[in-house]
């Protein structure tokens, strides 16, 4: 016998990040999930974000890991509420983990939660996590070939920030081909080129973010 | 990695259904995804294998619909398949290319059960 289904396998995940998003929705809380390769600059743009946005925004951080508490230590000592999500071994974070992580947080004086998710290029991409956009990191050392090798990940992001500019001269980084091949797979992504070291061009992201958030508390 | 947590998924699906429709056993699932988005059926076949064990899909096959990279080329303004990713099109090799399908993500289409 041949029973139809036709649903996704990620369907309970999906209803799960519904919920997060209806309760975000509710108190108001812009949310984004941040993703890339291990070692592309994260935790440095949260710091950055953080910095830049902390006066003007009640900011809240989850990070998510493996093991180790050492990027929640950092956003910690700038005095933003921050959970650290132990995956225990998953590759990524999913609905259920940021919901568990929820009840730490006063979300109703909260106007920024930015979640940090495991460093990998492949499966954050197919959880959602109730976020209203995500953004993803890709630092010119990795190489500009990573669009073509991981689709997924660059059609899913809103933005791409191309992190560690200073070291252009001396990495083997096409930019216009990263770009290039970026919009091909995502012709709406959003793209900023930045060093997180020297601040280099943080400006464009902190404004695109500030607009992002101001306009969602108006809706 | 993410086998584990879409063949788990998988797996819930399996259990609602067999709640629904009085069934005791799958002798096959199918599935349809991109070619883009991420699954590798090998992987996938490993895991389920052991994960389904002790369940009423213990030793069901696994079937794949993959859907194809689709890239649109402006210039041509004509859409052609390919089984991976390309950023040129094979006609006028120019790189005014949009990729139209190749993402669609995991679903279960349906059981074979008895």
């Amino acid at each position: 016998m041949k029973v139809s289904v036709i649903k996704n396998v990620l369907d309970a995940n999906d209803r799960l990040a519904a919920d997060n998003k209806a309760l975000f929705d509710d108190k108001k809380v812009y949310v984004i999930n941040l993703m890339s390769s291990p070692g592309a600059g994260k935790t440095t743009l949260v710091e950055r974000t953080i910095v830049a946005l902390q006066d003007q925004y009640k900011i809240g951080v989850i990070e998510g890991d493996i093991q180790d508490t050492c990027d929640a230590d950092r956003v910690a000592r700038l005095g933003i509420p921050v959970v650290q999500i132990n995956t225990g071994g998953a590759c990524h974070i999913d609905g259920n983990m940021v919901r568990e992580a929820l009840p730490t947080f006063d979300l109703a004086a909260l106007d920024l939660l930015i979640v940090e998710n495991v460093g990998n290029l492949v499966c954050p991409a197919e959880f959602k996590i109730g976020e209203n956009e995500k953004v993803m990191i890709l630092s010119t050392p990795e190489g500009s070939d990573k669009p073509a090798k991981y689709p997924l990940m660059f059609r899913e992001a809103a933005v791409m920030i191309i992190n560690k500019m200073d070291l252009m001269p001396y990495v083997d980084f096409n930019l216009e081909k990263a770009k290039k091949d970026a919009l091909t797979i995502n012709p709406k992504l959003k793209i900023f080129e930045v060093s997180c070291k020297t601040s280099g061009g943080l400006t464009g992201w902190i404004e695109w973010l500030s607009a992002q958030i101001t306009t969602y508390k108006k809706s | 990695m993410h086998e584990f947590s879409l063949i788990r998924s998988m797996l819930d699906i399996v259990e609602d259904y067999a709640a629904k429709h009085g069934f005791e056993h799958v002798n096959a699932i199918r599935l349809s995804f991109g070619r883009l988005s991420c699954i590798e059926p090998k992987s996938l076949e490993f895991g389920f294998k052991i994960q389904s064990e002790g369940t009423k899909a213990e030793g069901a096959t696994l079937e794949f619909d993959i859907h194809p990279v689709v890239v649109y080329c402006l210039d041509c303004e004509k859409e052609f398949h390919a089984d991976h990713w390309c950023d040129a099109c094979p006609t006028c090799k120019g790189e005014n290319v949009m990729l139209n399908g190749g993402m669609e993500e995991l679903k279960i289409v349906s059981l074979d059960v008895i």
